[in-house]
């Protein structure tokens, strides 16, 4: 397609597209850039320009760097769980078992639900059933509510994440199983390869680009989580579950530091951006081609 | 159970009756109850035959915008607006605030999106900061004589209407109360902390083994619990600024400061009698509204704003419940001890920087109309449910919590003091206090959280 | 797949392990979704004290809840909007996304590599941190916003970047290059070659884009409460506001008009299940 009319080729393709694309995210995005730089708080008219004193009230801001080490924490477990387990089910579900159709079907419905509706639903479940089923059973697990306890509340925030993005991801995993080749399954089989290292040396190297691309998606969605974190904890108890994104929205909106919330959202971002950058360029590396 | 049967009405103590054998026996069926809240339409019947109030024809086919923050009331304004605009053709289009926004947010993003709402319903402390900015200067308008000692001034001028006058406290339920002590209960006997205690003492002889229950949310703890400490300095709005204004400026230490142990003694007492107490963070605020209702509990602190909750969990409008001070120490002459909390809590403000000329007087009209038109006061009250802030309407509130603000802000039984604090005050203060109900932190700690929150106020 | 015969009967308890834990997970992942059936059944008073059950109920089952939501949230009007917003949407998205990436896969110019780029770094965006700004631009200085084509347009905006990634991935791995030379050498233009070729060999991950899509704008809350301010013109996630009051949630209705929102939606996925779940497949291999 290396044909002369290139301009009307990216007129007709590329450019409505980016267009849109252009106009909604990245020109607010940069102009929001802009407006980590002025004093403006939401409201006034007048825009001052004040250099970089919003990053210096970052600096200052104690509780944006534990909200942020705690994401960490919360990103590295719901990756990690994620992946595991969206790959074990995934392998399973490719095994041949009766009804796996039904069970690929069946896990992915958690994404049929919008994220804020879905916190509010396992709030209920946490802080109702469960305690009502502590009360009926005497199960000490359930005798309080998860969610008034720091520990736990970061335990049950954790596993409803867990619940919510490995439907997506057993789907991708499902894909790339079924996309390796008979023939190499077989082949292993018979030179007695056990199952460890059939895993280990066969399917894994060729599973990789499933692999980056989940890892991918886990690591943004799990960084950027808010949806869940607001309408599920709220941050509660006593603001041991804040993530950062939620703290950034807070500080912006609640706290009245337009500035210095936008500042934040900017340092989320280049995290963000670093972190997945390194981990595509990790697991790139070794992929195959199948 | 035995209380339930006596005081209500024989179809409900049918069905309560059934949750003794709630265990044992089940009913299933699709037949709709009679005592279901959300089934019998309650619509207060409003006197609209007669209306004095004088219409500005000019303004006929206005259309203005109210943004509502207080979504128990959105219907209730719909029928207003519609009403309002039968008669004066100026139309009100009510929009609510949805949940996950909070007002201040959604009338920013209203603003820099250029269709800010001509009316809003807001916090006084969200007024305060878009005051002199966006909104328009009221202070000329009539019904302010009528709201004496319920205006927010900002640098001398009024910028918003004081929609509704909202109390909080103690809510007994009376009949509960009798019931464990086996007597007459006059709440007027309780006129110390230490009354208040023995009360509870008695009540616990008397078999309800933890008879308060409080809320584990952060507005509750952080802006209603704690603000006591500012609010009871003098019980005035002015006194208030006055001691927030000291901590600030470190001239009041607060270890020594007399309110905040004594507000902490009382927060004590409640945490002591507290239904919720192996898990105070786990408490639930709708079973609280069944609780009181039924009578595992006798004391909720909450406000006036609670009655849906509690006329959803069962009671009734003939139910006696009141108010009992916030009780912080033993000197019965002492006002907090006397007084309830009860001040204008959503304020309206018009919009003075996109409106027209045209919108900013229809919007006058209309807040004027619920001033002083007979149909107006009569929707303000009965519709919405509101206590009036207007000396001028004859019209009393008609739920048992309203009615007992009502009557204690007109016996001069009520304090009026708001104390003017940030934005994020109930929700940082409010962790503090959580944490504090929770016994993971003590009074030193959170003390020294309540200065560290005021020093970065500077 | 086929069963391998080697170890059968090891394979065989192996099956059914997997088989049982496979059951137990699945149960555990439905949990909440039976919840929500159950309790939208009941009244407020028996679903926060006896959440769990269904028969200990002391005010019976009934579908007061249903037909509450279902007036208050005007669902016809709702369900309308939603709809129109969701196709249009989804329409709108799809198309230019293929075609975008598309363009991307064969044209490896400076232009494709930083837009691909930016469009990748954009999925970590998060969109606290261009909400303020967005409106101020919409709205402020365009005063566009109140408009279904606005949020029609920033919905299609917002799900490019993750639409083309899809689409470039199968591109680059399904769609063979040999097929489009033919078409040239046949005198087929550019667009006929898209149109004709292309897009039918895209239709695995078509279909996975568009269930993808259409489920995000469906459900989306924030998007469309900054857009939306005419109650005429409210999405069905919108128009359940009025359940959650100030101080205390109205549970039975709730979860009844989460039921009314998702049935839809759940419809459309059954009908298109065998698609999106080999279109997934299809657009993960690469």
């Amino acid at each position: 397609m290396r044909s002369k009319n290139n301009g009307k080729d990216f007129c007709m393709f590329a450019l409505p597209g980016m267009f849109c694309f252009f106009a909604v995210v990245i020109v607010p995005f940069v102009y929001g850039i802009y407006l980590t730089l002025t004093d403006w708080d939401g409201v006034a008219k007048v825009k001052n320009f004040i250099g970089f004193k919003n990053f210096a009230g970052v600096a200052r801001d104690g509780q944006f760097w534990t909200s942020l080490l705690l994401t960490f924490k919360y990103v590295i477990l719901v990756v990690v769980l994620v992946n595991v387990l969206a790959f074990a089910i995934a392998y399973l579900l490719t095994r041949g078992i009766r009804g796996q159709n039904f069970f690929r079907a069946g896990f992915f419905t958690p994404n049929l639900i919008g994220g804020i509706v879905l916190g509010y639903i396992w709030q209920f479940v946490f802080s109702r059933v469960f305690v009502s089923i502590g009360e009926s059973t005497g199960w000490s697990l359930f005798e309080v509510s998860w969610l008034s306890d720091p520990a736990k509340a970061f335990a049950a925030l954790v596993l409803v994440s867990v619940w919510q993005l490995s439907g997506y991801m057993i789907l991708i995993y499902v894909a790339g199983f079924m996309g390796l080749s008979e023939d190499v399954m077989e082949a292993a089989s018979i030179d007695g390869a056990s199952g460890f290292i059939k895993l280990k040396n066969i399917i894994m190297p060729l599973m990789m680009s499933s692999v980056t691309i989940c890892l991918f998606l886990t690591l943004s969605r799990a960084f950027m989580v808010y949806d869940v974190n607001l309408s599920l904890t709220a941050g509660a108890p006593y603001g041991t579950t804040e993530m950062a994104a939620m703290h950034v929205y807070e500080k912006a909106f609640t706290s009245r530091q337009f500035g210095v919330g936008q500042a934040e959202a900017l340092i989320l971002f280049i995290i963000v951006a670093c972190i997945s950058g390194i981990q595509v360029y990790l697991t790139k590396r070794q992929e195959v081609e199948a | 159970m035995k209380r339930n049967l006596m005081t209500r009405v024989a179809a409900f103590g049918l069905v309560t009756a059934l949750t003794t054998t709630m265990l044992t026996g089940c009913r299933f069926g699709f037949a709709s109850d009679p005592d279901d809240p959300n089934e019998v339409e309650e619509e207060i019947p409003i006197d609209t035959s007669v209306d004095t109030f004088e219409y500005d024809s000019t303004l006929d086919g206005t259309s203005i915008t109210l943004l509502n923050s207080k979504a128990e009331i959105q219907v209730a304004l719909e029928k207003m607006a519609a009403e309002f605009e039968d008669r004066s053709g100026v139309h009100v289009e009510v929009m609510p605030v949805t949940d996950g926004d909070s007002p201040y947010t959604k009338v920013v993003s209203m603003y820099n999106s250029g269709s800010a709402p001509t009316l809003s319903i807001l916090d006084t402390t969200d007024v305060i900061a878009l005051a002199e900015e966006k909104a328009e200067d009221l202070s000329d308008e009539a019904w302010i004589k009528e709201a004496e000692g319920y205006l927010t001034e900002v640098d001398d001028k009024v910028y918003s209407f004081p929609l509704c006058i909202e109390g909080r406290g103690l809510i007994y339920h009376k009949a509960v109360i009798e019931e464990a002590l086996g007597e007459e209960f006059d709440p007027d006997t309780v006129e110390t902390q230490k009354d208040f205690v023995e009360l509870l003492d008695r009540l616990v002889a008397g078999g309800i083994e933890k008879p308060v229950s409080m809320a584990k949310e952060d507005w509750s703890l952080g802006a209603h619990h704690l603000q006591y400490i500012y609010e009871t300095y003098d019980g005035t709005s002015e006194g208030a600024q006055e001691i927030i204004q000291s901590i600030k400026d470190g001239k009041i230490d607060l270890k020594s400061y007399d309110r905040l142990t004594e507000f902490l003694d009382m927060f004590d007492v409640l945490k002591k009698y507290n239904v919720a107490k192996g898990d105070p963070l786990g408490a639930d605020y709708d079973e609280m509204a069944i609780d009181l209702v039924d009578g595992k509990t006798a004391i909720w602190f909450n406000g006036n704003w609670a009655w849906p909750n509690l006329e959803e969990a069962g009671a009734e409008a003939e139910d006696e419940y009141g108010f009992l001070p916030y009780f912080l120490n033993n000197d019965s002459k002492d006002f907090a001890n006397q007084k309830i909390q009860g001040s204008p809590s959503k304020q309206i403000m018009l919009d003075g920087q996109l409106a027209t000329d045209d919108q900013k007087a229809a919007a006058k009209e209309f807040l004027n109309w619920i001033v002083f038109s007979e149909i107006g006061q009569q929707m303000l009250v009965k519709t919405c449910s509101i206590i009036p802030p207007f000396q001028n309407n004859p019209y009393e509130p008609d739920d048992p919590l309203s009615c007992d603000i009502y009557e204690k802000v007109h016996e001069d039984k009520a304090f009026n003091a708001s104390a003017i604090v940030p934005n994020d005050h109930w929700a940082v203060l409010g962790s503090a206090m959580q944490k504090y109900l929770a016994g993971r932190s003590d009074r030193e700690e959170l003390t020294e959280s309540i200065q560290e929150y005021w020093d970065e106020q500077k | 797949m086929k069963q391998t015969t080697i170890g059968g009967n090891k394979r065989k308890a192996a099956n059914f392990l997997a088989m049982a834990g496979l059951l137990i997970i699945f149960v555990a992942y439905m949990f909440p979704f039976i919840m929500v059936v159950i309790n939208s059944l009941k009244q407020k008073r028996d679903i926060i004290k006896s959440p769990f059950s269904w028969l200990y109920t002391i005010k019976g089952l009934s579908f007061d809840n249903f037909v509450k939501a279902f007036t208050q949230m005007d669902f016809l009007n709702a369900f309308k909007n939603s709809l129109i917003v969701t196709v249009s949407a989804t329409v709108l998205v799809t198309l230019l996304a293929a075609m975008l990436a598309y363009y991307i896969v064969r044209h490896n110019n400076g232009i494709s590599k930083i837009t691909f780029a930016l469009m990748v770094a954009s999925m970590i965006i998060p969109f606290q941190a261009i909400m303020i700004p967005l409106v101020s631009i919409y709205g402020g200085t365009l005063n566009v916003l109140n408009h279904r084509i606005t949020l029609i347009f920033m919905h299609t905006g917002f799900s490019m970047a993750m639409s083309v990634f899809m689409f470039h991935g199968f591109i680059k791995g399904n769609v063979p290059i040999a097929l489009e030379e033919a078409a040239y050498i046949d005198g087929c233009t550019h667009s006929q070659t898209f149109f004709k070729i292309v897009l039918p060999l895209l239709k695995p991950i078509i279909s996975t884009m568009v269930i993808l899509n259409s489920m995000a704008f469906w459900n989306d809350f924030l998007l469309p409460s900054l857009v939306l301010s005419d109650k005429k013109l409210l999405t069905l996630p919108l128009s359940t506001y009025s359940f959650y009051g100030t101080y205390s949630a109205d549970y039975g209705t709730i979860m009844a008009g989460l039921l009314l929102c998702v049935v839809p939606i759940l419809v459309l996925y059954v009908a298109l299940q065998k698609q999106i779940i080999g279109g997934v497949v299809a657009g993960a291999v690469k």
